[in-house]
């Protein structure tokens, strides 16, 4: 067997061993330095917002145009409910209103009435108070010839009986009065009973007017299952429309890597539907928060924390979304996975 | 880490050009793979089939510590295919 000279002979073996050693070492932290500055996730998701589409009443559905996967325009007609049961709760509260009407008239008669038995109230008390000055004056008068007998005491006498009649007349005038005065009233409760039946038929057709739903956005009809003359309680989702004015990429990087992140970072997005088409976006935000295993539990109660001796300690990942600028509409499906390079890649360039 | 010179990066900026403009994932079977893996798989390559190119033209016969100067060859190899690539 040939024996292995370890410390002598072939120096240049060993130069070249020490070359390619420091060579594989310095290229290794070069990467390691480049691929920690140029972020890049594969396992991220094409997004895009959704409207779960629903009304806020119910009925049956009467007509719906769209079918899934149907690409809709912003105020195209999704579906109606049948409008019947609305138009008629409109009916009755215009009759309503009209009732209302009709009692505010009747009650501005009754005001005009009461007012004017008021002045004759009021006129009673003037003839009341001329009468009891009258009588008044006719007791001074006969008072001396009373008492030197002039004239019969019987005579005298009646007129103070008459005087007291008087007296009683005007405080009973001045008390109708008064009474007539207050039983006028006002068209408040009338006005107010109108006010309501208004609101409610304003109500009745708004609740007639939410029985057509139109897309509230340009996108696309996904998780559509039924046909027309489904019954759909109210506030009901029927389908789910995806907006199409915005797409997104949601990639997931570690938190060691999140300082070089920048909102307004230039992104390549590829779709995995063409991974040879690169889509150019920019970094719009990175979430704020994400729920970890060791802050959950129950509200109100003590923490959860586990007994454990655990040294390493795997990065948390924080969802960082790319708004992506144009792309091919057959790359973008919500929920398609995307390979996300941050800062770098063929759109950056 | 420290910051390698900026001559390090040299002579990988003349390969810029080389980068592609497809995803740093493949698609196998349904299934995706990282970039990274595809030059691992190239790396292990070279390294064998240098030391068969080595042996045939007896440039082996010169080396010593023949395990840690291949396996530092294919790192060599497999890092500088990832920066050709795939690379920032």
């Amino acid at each position: 067997m040939k024996r292995v000279h370890l410390s002598s002979g072939k120096p240049i073996g060993i130069g070249i061993a020490v070359l390619c050693i420091a060579a594989a070492t310095l290229l290794g932290m070069h990467v390691a330095h480049e691929d920690n500055a140029h972020p890049s996730s594969d396992s991220g998701v094409i997004d895009a917002e959704v409207v779960h589409i629903a009304t806020t009443v119910g009925g049956r559905l009467v007509e719906l145009p769209v079918h899934v996967n149907q690409h809709v325009h912003k105020g195209d007609l999704l579906y109606r409910l049948d409008p019947e049961p609305y138009e008629l709760t409109v009916r009755q509260a215009e009759a309503n209103l009209a009732l209302a009407r009709a009692e505010v008239e009747n009650q501005k008669r009754l005001v005009a009435v009461k007012t004017a038995n008021s002045v004759v109230a009021q006129d009673q008390t003037t003839r009341a108070q001329t009468n009891r000055d009258l009588a008044a004056r006719t007791v001074e008068r006969l008072s001396p010839l009373a008492s030197h007998a002039y004239i019969p005491w019987q005579q005298y006498d009646q007129a103070r009986v008459a005087l007291h009649d008087a007296e009683v007349s005007l405080r009973q005038a001045n008390q109708q009065s008064a009474a007539a005065q207050i039983a006028i009233g006002d068209l408040k409760s009338s006005l107010a009973a109108e006010a309501a039946n208004q609101a409610a038929l304003d109500h009745a057709r708004y609740e007639l007017r939410q029985t057509v739903v139109v897309a509230p956005t340009d996108g696309y009809v996904a998780s559509l299952q039924v046909l027309s003359g489904e019954i759909l309680a109210p506030s009901q989702v029927l389908f789910t429309l995806i907006a199409d004015d915005a797409w997104f990429a949601i990639a997931n990087i570690r938190e060691v890597n999140l300082s070089v992140i920048r909102p307004g970072d230039c992104a390549t997005v590829y779709s995995m539907i063409d991974r040879n088409a690169s889509i150019r976006g920019h970094v719009e935000s990175i979430g704020w928060g994400v729920l970890s295993a060791d802050t959950a539990g129950i509200a109100r109660a003590l923490p959860i924390v586990p007994r454990e001796m655990d040294w390493v300690h795997v990065a948390q990942r924080f969802p960082v979304r790319v708004k992506l600028d144009h792309a091919d509409p057959a790359l973008l499906r919500l929920g398609a996975t995307a390979t996300v390079e941050i800062r770098h890649g063929a759109a950056c360039r | 880490m420290s910051r390698p010179s900026p001559l390090s990066a040299t002579p990988f900026l003349l390969l810029a050009g080389c980068s592609t403009d497809t995803a740093p994932s493949f698609s196998l079977a349904g299934a995706y793979f990282p970039d990274w893996m595809l030059c691992a798989m190239f790396g292990v390559a070279s390294a064998v089939g240098l030391r068969v190119i080595f042996v045939v033209t007896k440039i082996d016969s010169i080396l010593r510590f023949r395990l840690f100067t291949y396996s530092a060859l294919g790192v060599i190899v497999a890092l500088s295919i990832w920066l050709i690539w795939f690379g920032p």
